[in-house]
């Protein structure tokens, strides 16, 4: 009764006009944005994090979901209509859905998506309810020694699961770790790594570096590229999904509902993975197989709702732990922390009509995403029009806006510019940029923890293994790990072998 | 070598040094407490940590039979001297409008931004360059400022 009488409540706050408003202004930008090519959800958000900057913390993060929300959105478009995924979760919506586009079908591999991503959204977000609540109240139990045994694991898992090359994915976490010890460190209060520079002090803004890798970082790749995209027309009348699609896509939504969830509520695992097993389930399933690569509906309807339904997975980890599971979500803890919140259990308790206000917001969003998609998909499509140069300069500008409105200060402009071009050349050389993301927003954390239950255990180290939870999740992280090298180490001997023969 | 061994023996390199600082450093620092650890547990930790990693990427660009560490990945090339240019200048551009920002106030840098961007790189001509630099500056002033209630640098010309 609880449950539903604190959703209620959220329903009250977010179905006031201000708050519809600010969602569907998220949920618009996420979709515009989420659109071009090349910006997935992290870039997305970390783009449009200035628009929140003077919001109190409730609006500021319901805008920030519906982002992410609109941007997942935003990713399918593309995939169909060009071929070009926004983002990692989309690439396998574009095997089929392209197909469709290619015969005259793209509007209902559009509605097909939009109703799947619509439908993921809902039940996810009912699935968030059911999971985070109990996770959250299990977690008051966890004291220091558990806290940084969750945080190292989340680490861990995000690291080894995220990256092609697991050294490289665990060189770009340490990096953020090292990051995040500049400024004053939390045991004594000392100035670290500062150098005398009084724009140091307070640390290197996570907002400038996600600004910088994610927004900056994603802009000079697609400039040096000169994109010029071709994009299948869609006209209005053809956007509904005719009645056979839907029947033979409910119960791959369904399936790729449920998913989605379940691995997207996983560190590390998320989206992406989450749609190549929807679309793996479906191929399998299918009486006709063959028709997979050829524009089957289920190849779209499957792992779109996947997609999105891992959306609301990956907010378990987020508000019920304070751990985030992908990119994107780190985004949105740094942007917690921002606006004074303390991510983790007691976010249920201390920030209740703040977590059930942004819960209540995911049901909005979706409906409202659902409504203004299907008939405005011909619009949102046609931004792909735009040619590249003159939305790059605007999305230059609004990130400089972002870094110097934060302080009020040039310092942080040049400090966003210098990770812009770090990240560029991270994606040059396939270093995931995720793992440092989260690092930097759970290195301080991690740090304070591990502090405070070694005070706390007046300096026994074996209280992590003494302590049954914190014992538990470092058994989880090692036994993950262990499991991912070798599954690597064989993956690499294959490739050899199969170059050799 | 491979375009991708090569990038990796670079950040190997850049990285181990990047340890050595850290494990430097932190030296300065307080190491332990009584009972936990000091300010330079965590980043000489981290500098340890980061050099085993950097000499073990090392190692692999070293030691893979038949380019494989690359071959998959050659899609992602560094880019060649048009783009490489193409590229500084859009930092240099947005560079000078970050140094000037302050003394000629957004507007008028951020038209000079993306007059600049679209004329110089873009090939547009003139009038094109300068009605979309006064369109997005103009646009974007008006959504951060009055919207947004961001407040913008004002120059010497009050906006």
């Amino acid at each position: 009764m609880d449950i539903l009488h604190n959703l209620m409540q959220g329903f009250g706050t977010v179905l006031s006009p201000y708050y519809l408003w600010i969602a569907t202004v998220g949920c618009f930008f996420g979709t515009i944005v989420g659109i071009l090519p090349g910006l997935g959800p992290s870039a997305t958000i970390a783009i449009l994090l200035p628009l929140t900057f003077n919001m109190n913390p409730t609006p500021a993060l319901i805008m920030m979901t519906a982002i992410y929300y609109g941007a997942k959105y935003g990713g399918s478009t593309t995939s169909i209509l060009i071929n070009v995924p926004g983002e990692g979760a989309s690439v396998v919506t574009a095997i089929d859905g392209y197909q469709m586009s290619r015969q005259g079908r793209a509007g209902a591999a559009l509605g097909i998506a939009a109703i799947g991503s619509f439908i993921a959204g809902i039940i996810g977000t009912f699935g968030l309810i059911f999971v985070a609540v109990p996770l959250a109240n299990f977690s008051l139990r966890f004291s220091a020694a558990e806290y940084f045994s969750l945080i190292l694991m989340g680490m861990l898992t995000i690291v080894f699961v995220g990256g092609k090359s697991i050294t490289k994915s665990l060189m770009s976490g340490v990096i953020g770790l090292a990051l995040g010890v500049v400024g004053i460190d939390p045991v004594r209060g000392a100035e670290r790594f500062v150098f005398g520079n009084a724009n140091l002090v307070e640390g290197i803004s996570f907002t400038v570096v996600v600004m910088g890798v994610y927004g900056i970082g994603e802009v000079l790749e697609s400039a040096e590229e000169r994109m010029k995209l071709k994009p299948v027309k869609v006209e209005f009348s053809k956007l509904w999904p005719s009645l056979a699609d839907l029947l033979e896509s409910k119960w791959a939504i369904l399936r790729g509902t449920i998913i989605g969830f379940m691995v997207g509520a996983l560190p590390g695992a998320g989206a992406t993975i989450a749609s190549f097993i929807s679309y793996g389930v479906e191929k399998g399933v299918a009486k006709h197989p063959e028709r997979f690569g050829k524009g089957a509906v289920e190849g779209v309807a499957g792992p779109e709702s996947a997609n999105n339904s891992a959306t609301s997975g990956s907010m378990v980890p987020l508000l019920a732990l304070g751990i985030p599971g992908s990119g994107a979500t780190a985004v949105m803890l740094g942007a917690l922390m921002m606006f004074g919140l303390k991510p983790g259990p007691m976010l249920f308790t201390t920030s209740s009509d703040f977590v059930w206000a942004l819960i209540a917001s995911m049901f909005v969003g979706n409906i409202i995403l659902v409504i203004m998609n299907l008939p405005m998909v011909p619009l949102f499509a046609y931004s792909l029009r735009l040619p590249y140069k003159y939305l790059y300069p605007a999305i230059l500008l609004i990130c400089i806006i972002g870094s110097y409105s934060l302080n009020t200060q040039i310092f942080d402009v040049f400090v966003m510019l210098i990770f812009g071009v770090i990240g560029y050349f991270m994606k040059k050389f396939d270093i995931p940029g995720a793992p440092m993301v989260i690092a930097l927003v759970l290195g301080p954390m991690l740090e304070y923890s591990l502090y405070q239950a070694l005070s706390l255990a007046r300096g026994d180290v074996t209280t992590f293994i003494t302590r049954p939870i914190s014992a538990t999740l470092l058994g989880i992280a090692v036994v993950m790990a262990i499991t991912v090298t070798f599954k690597t180490i064989r993956m690499k001997r294959a490739m050899i072998d199969e170059e050799e023969n | 070598m491979t375009f991708m061994k090569k990038g990796d023996r670079v950040f190997a390199v850049i990285c181990l040094g990047l340890s050595f600082w850290l494990i430097f450093e932190s030296s300065r620092l307080v190491y332990r407490t009584a009972f936990a650890p000091g300010p330079g547990f965590h980043p000489f930790w981290l500098g340890v940590v980061l050099g085993v990693l950097s000499i073990s990427l090392l190692i692999q660009t070293f030691n893979v039979k038949k380019e494989s560490i690359g071959t998959e990945r050659e899609i992602a090339r560094l880019p060649g001297k048009d783009s490489f240019v193409r590229l500084s200048l859009i930092v240099l551009i947005t560079l000078g409008f970050a140094f000037l920002m302050n003394t000629f106030g957004f507007v008028l840098t951020a038209f000079l931004f993306v007059a600049s961007i679209l004329y110089i790189l873009e090939g547009d001509g003139i009038l094109k360059s300068t009605f979309y630099g006064f369109v997005f500056s103009g646009a974007i002033f008006l959504i951060f400022q009055y919207w947004l209630e961001v407040n913008l640098p004002k120059g010497f010309l009050g906006f």
